[in-house]
Formats: C-alpha cells, sequence, structure tokens
C-alpha cells in the first residue's frame, strides 16, 4: 500500500489501485497523493461524440473519480467512425448509457453519472455546479455559449474545443483569470456554415483533439504545468501544424467583461 | 505602414499561406480588417473570429502599423 497525506474518499491507494495507476503515479510530481487527488477529483463531459468519448475514455482511465457525461442522443450508424465508446450493438441506445458501460468496465473505481438531456440555459447551473471541470464536447455554439456563462458563474474550469474536417483547436478558460470562448468568439457561425455532416472529420482528428483536453483536465486537477489559458492552440491535420495563438481578455466582452477588476 | 495576418484552418487557400504563417501586408492610409480579407478574396462568411493583437475585434476595425491580425473559420463539430 502507499499512503499520502490528507483525507477523502480513501486516503491510501489499495495494491489493486496502485498497479493500475503505476504510470500515474511515477509521473513527476504526481506520486499516491496525486493520484488520490484525481480520485476524489470529478469533470462533466458534455457531448458523448466525437469529442465526448475519447475525453471520457482518457480520464475514467486516469481515474477521475466522478464522471458526468451528459448527452440526449442515441447512437446511429453514422457515428461509429470516430464516437469510439459506442459500438455497432449500441446502435439505437442511449449514448449516455452506451458510454457509461464502457466507462465503468474500464475503470470501476470511476464513478459515471448520467444526464440523459441536451445542456441548456434552463439546466446547466444546475450541472455545471456539481463538478470540479466541464469538458465542451458538443457540436454546436450554443450549448458551448450556455457552457460557457456557467462555468463563469461558477468558477469552474472550462476545456472548449471544435472540430471540422481534418482540423481542430482547443482553448482553456480558468474565469477571471484568462479570456472566456465569448472574448474570442463573439456570435455562433453563420447558418451557411459548413458542418462536420457535409465537410466530414476523420475520427483521429476529435481523437488528438479530446485527448488534449484530458490533458488540460488533469493538469488543473493536479495544480501542474501550463494551461492553454490566453491561447488558442490551433491543429491543422493535413499540414501536421500544431501552432498557439495568444488571446486576450476581451474587456467588451458580454459574458466576462463587466467582471474585468 | 505593415501589419502581420495569419490565417488558419482551410483560409490558407485564399492566401496562398502555410497554417498560421506570417504574411506581411502592406496597408495604405485607413484600411479594416474586412479590407485586408477583400485583398484575398476571403468571403466574410468565413471568418467567424478576427483577432487584432490576441483581442477580438469586428471586421471594421481600422487597423494601425504593427497590428498582428488573426483569422479564423467556423469550426464548430464535436
Amino acid at each position: 500500500m502507499i499512503s499520502a497525506k490528507g483525507a477523502g474518499v480513501s486516503s491510501m491507494l489499495s495494491t489493486s489501485q496502485e498497479k493500475r495507476y503505476h504510470r500515474n503515479i511515477h509521473l513527476p510530481g504526481v506520486g499516491a497523493e496525486g493520484q488520490l487527488k484525481l480520485l476524489r477529483a470529478s469533470a462533466l463531459i458534455v457531448g458523448m461524440g466525437g469529442l465526448g468519448s475519447p475525453a471520457a475514455y482518457y480520464l475514467a482511465a486516469a481515474g477521475i473519480g466522478r464522471l458526468g457525461i451528459a448527452d440526449g442522443d442515441q447512437v446511429d450508424l453514422s457515428n461509429l467512425q470516430r464516437q469510439i465508446l459506442h459500438f455497432t450493438q449500441d446502435i439505437g441506445r442511449s449514448k449516455v448509457e452506451s458510454a457509461r458501460e464502457k466507462l465503468t468496465a474500464l475503470n470501476p473505481d470511476c464513478s459515471v453519472e448520467m444526464h440523459q438531456c441536451a445542456v441548456t440555459q434552463d439546466n446547466a447551473d444546475a450541472i455545471v455546479s456539481q463538478y470540479d471541470l466541464v469538458i465542451d464536447a458538443t457540436d454546436n455554439f450554443d450549448s458551448r455559449f450556455v457552457l460557457n456563462k456557467a462555468c463563469l458563474a461558477a468558477g469552474k474550469l472550462f476545456v472548449h474545443a471544435a472540430v471540422l474536417s481534418m482540423a481542430g483547436r482547443v482553448m482553456t478558460v480558468l474565469p477571471h483569470k484568462g479570456p472566456c470562448l465569448r472574448c474570442v468568439f463573439r456570435e455562433p457561425p453563420a447558418p451557411t456554415a459548413k458542418s462536420t455532416s457535409e465537410l466530414g472529420v476523420l475520427g483521429s482528428v476529435p481523437g488528438l483533439v479530446a485527448c488534449v483536453q484530458a490533458s488540460e483536465a488533469v493538469k488543473y486537477l493536479l495544480g501542474q504545468g501550463e494551461l492553454l489559458v490566453g491561447r488558442i492552440l490551433v491543429v491543422d491535420c493535413l499540414a501536421m501544424s500544431f501552432e498557439t495563438v495568444a488571446v486576450l481578455r476581451d474587456p467588451e466582452c458580454p459574458d466576462c467583461g463587466s467582471r474585468f477588476n | 505602414m505593415q501589419i502581420e495576418l495569419r490565417v488558419y484552418t482551410g483560409l490558407e487557400k485564399y492566401t496562398g499561406s502555410r497554417h498560421g504563417e506570417l504574411i506581411p501586408v502592406d496597408i495604405c492610409g485607413t484600411m479594416t480588417i474586412a479590407d485586408i480579407m477583400s485583398l484575398y478574396n476571403i468571403p466574410p462568411a468565413e471568418v467567424t473570429s478576427a483577432l487584432v493583437n490576441g483581442r477580438h475585434k469586428e471586421l471594421n476595425y481600422c487597423l494601425h502599423d504593427g497590428d498582428r491580425v488573426s483569422l479564423f473559420p467556423p469550426v464548430g463539430g464535436g
């Protein structure tokens, strides 16, 4: 048994947990204490699709103790090319039920809470407030703006991502410490903007981007490293180019501008 | 006067640049972000966010010498 300071759900890792999380524990600055932090932590993943599937998978595997997963949709055949938590036999099932089954089979340490609904301005505050951070795995800007605002109000970390075709981006919002989503993206794209159903998306692209989101979440929970706060990571898999673009808070931002000190 | 333009995620097809590559653009008189986009025939509907020196600006923003302009197209999938 590896002991760690502090009390909580558990103050020690079991022998099984020592083995399961061996490669986490041996990361610089993590140790048993860090793993116990993860086991006591929680994350909400909104969307169980191309981004949400790999993000949830890696967070469950890392030993995040409580995961909320939100999605009101059912699994469709066209999802399976990229939404890796769902299998052929899951077609027609609720995405959150399908995802929960895989995540709990992967790691019984992880308690998975299902929110079988879209996250809207009517329920966002109540759902977001239950978790330490929020992963944006949605496929539309209306939901993203609702989550951005709810995370600002609750002071929760918000890890935004979006993908299209062979490209994607990630930006982490640390409320009132850096720019929020609407500091950068003021309005939803025009209705004429092309979607993944029109332009396609390679399954590994949301996979790659979601791995960045999961890494940001774990870093935040462990208090390690530098987050993508004040930076947008822009990924182009055709050029295999990864660029970060510096972003500043906007005093005119309708969501966080008035909160400037 | 000169500004620095960078475009991302498919807008390179209009500028002929690489992803995020610095494009120096000479400007004369008063030019807006929309004017710069017109130089490269970038349709306004294909830009969902324009940043100048890291801060969001509307497309009618008048540029100044040395401004760093970044243009992002709509990317919304998940």
